[in-house]
């Protein structure tokens, strides 16, 4: 696996990383663009929708392609060094975790109450935050988190649309 | 250099025997039907072997390798006047190709353009949505308008994830394309075409005003629509609906009216273009609400259930418990107001 690129103690480390979202990010953490992890997780965020009973692999691969093109446009416009396609897809990969909770959460519940409203709203948020710290600390974008949240919030709330109807 | 590196490979053992008894080494024998293998006119001909002496002294130094590579040659001349076409055309392939990769790097540092409208920070951009919903009253001096692309192009965004939550939430079956595609379309579409249509009657009315400051202009106008919008899709009333397509999206048109005219000279001209764009962007958001209403309505006319408030027969709603919750909620704020 070694051989591969696939290091399991940084991928491990940008997962904590993701999943606590006050620690703050580590500049250097994206310099490898590691795509590994990211795959597992579209994989398993199709998966856990499946078991849901919706079968939308299609939609997730297109809506993260589209996405993560969209944002590297947007970040390379706004940002003083331009950013790579691949850092771009690997950051919005592993901020994504966040939004299979939300949808393992829908197996079981239904995400259409008030409960299910401020769920979605709170791992939307979580992932644009995290998306948008990782962001910033690599791009030193200072003073711009909220305007690098808004998109990423924007990309989430249209995977959590698929995850909650 | 086309032909004559096309030609090295086949042409090279015919050299090298040729040039053999001259330098003493390599093959003696002389292929006579490699000698044939030349493309056609003699100054072609003396460039490929201009390019064959300088590989042939490159391949000295390399030594045993050298001889290896001659034996390739040979090898691959066996095929001939077919080789060198190959070699030909997947040269001029390559050249094509290479022709049309930069063609595009050029078009992609052109986005670079783009930057400077992008170059913003949180403060303004709140700023100038709240700005958007106040109009403005000195139409006399030309009113700076921002010419940012950030705030619009979020702005359309958030309309389009509105637009598609609405129509989940109303279950509208789009039969012919994706729910995806029909609000990416609507939104810029309205947005792109829009401004081009207003960039050029601003041009013949003679307004002051360029194409960057219109797409801002009316992208920032879209904020009403976003607030109505969101608002009107969750509660759901016909009158809430009048009153916020006159208050909000009212406020934002007369916004971008009060600028235009201030940049246009002329009753005439200041008369045709406020028109067009106060009935432009008014429609729009009543087609916005009523394209996926209907919907909904239709469906619920067959729906009619214990739920159903007797006195009022308005726009109904899908029976779920929190939608029931916060009509109720609504309608016993709108009774108290």
């Amino acid at each position: 696996l070694a051989e591969l690129g696939i290091n399991f103690d940084h991928i491990w480390q940008k997962t904590l990383t993701v999943l606590h979202p006050l620690k703050v990010a580590d500049g250097s953490i994206m310099n490898e663009t590691d795509l590994a992890g990211p795959m597992v997780f579209c994989l398993a965020f199709g998966a856990t929708l499946l078991l849901a009973g919706k079968i939308q692999f299609g939609y997730v691969y297109g809506i993260s392609a589209i996405g993560c093109l969209g944002m590297f446009c947007l970040l390379n416009l706004m940002s003083m060094t331009g950013v790579s396609f691949g850092c771009v897809a690997s950051v919005l990969g592993y901020c994504l975790l966040p939004m299979i909770l939300l949808s393992s959460f829908a197996i079981v519940f239904s995400l259409q109450g008030m409960m299910g409203i401020i769920l979605t709203a709170g791992i939307i948020g979580w992932c644009s935050f995290s998306a948008s710290k990782i962001f910033i600390s690599a791009l030193a974008m200072e003073g711009q988190q909220l305007l690098v949240a808004y998109p990423c919030a924007l990309l989430y709330g249209v995977f959590a649309l698929i995850s909650v109807f | 250099a086309g032909p004559g590196a096309a030609g090295v490979g086949p042409g090279r053992a015919g050299v090298d025997a040729v040039s053999a008894p001259a330098q003493g080494g390599g093959s003696a024998v002389i292929d006579m039907e490699n000698m044939d293998d030349t493309s056609g006119s003699s100054f072609e001909d003396m460039g490929e072997m201009h390019q064959r002496m300088k590989e042939e002294e490159e391949e000295e130094a390399e030594g045993e390798a050298g001889a290896g590579e001659e034996e390739d040659g040979e090898f691959l001349g066996m095929k001939g006047l077919r080789g060198q076409l190959g070699r030909q055309v997947a040269d001029q392939m390559w050249q094509v190709g290479k022709r049309q990769a930069s063609r595009a790097f050029s078009l992609y540092a052109n986005i670079d353009i783009l930057r400077p409208y992008f170059d913003v920070e949180p403060v303004q951009v709140r700023a100038r949505l709240l700005e958007s919903m106040i109009p403005v009253k000195m139409i006399n001096f030309p009113q700076k308008i921002a010419g940012e692309l950030y705030g619009p192009l979020m702005l359309v965004f958030t309309l389009v994830a509105i637009l598609l939550h609405g129509m989940k939430t109303s279950d509208t079956i789009i039969r012919e394309g994706t729910l995806m595609g029909t609000a990416i379309g609507t939104c810029f579409g309205y947005w792109l075409g829009v401004s081009s249509f207003m960039y050029f009657l601003a041009y013949l009315c003679n307004a002051q005003i360029t194409m960057v400051q219109m797409l801002s202009l009316l992208g920032y106008g879209l904020f009403g629509h976003c607030i109505t919008l969101f608002v009107t899709y969750n509660i759901h009333f016909h009158s809430l609906f009048y009153i916020f397509w006159l208050v909000v999206g009212g406020l934002s048109t007369l916004r971008m009216v009060a600028v235009l005219v201030s940049r246009t000279v002329g009753h005439t001209q200041r008369l045709i273009l406020c028109g067009t764009l106060a009935a432009l962007h008014m429609l729009f958001l009543l087609y916005l609400h009523f394209a996926y209403h209907k919907v909904v309505e239709g469906i619920l006319d067959t729906l009619e259930g214990p739920n159903m408030p007797p006195f009022q027969r308005v726009a109904r709603d899908i029976p779920v418990v929190s939608n029931a919750v916060l009509n109720t909620t609504a309608k016993a704020i709108a009774l108290t107001l």
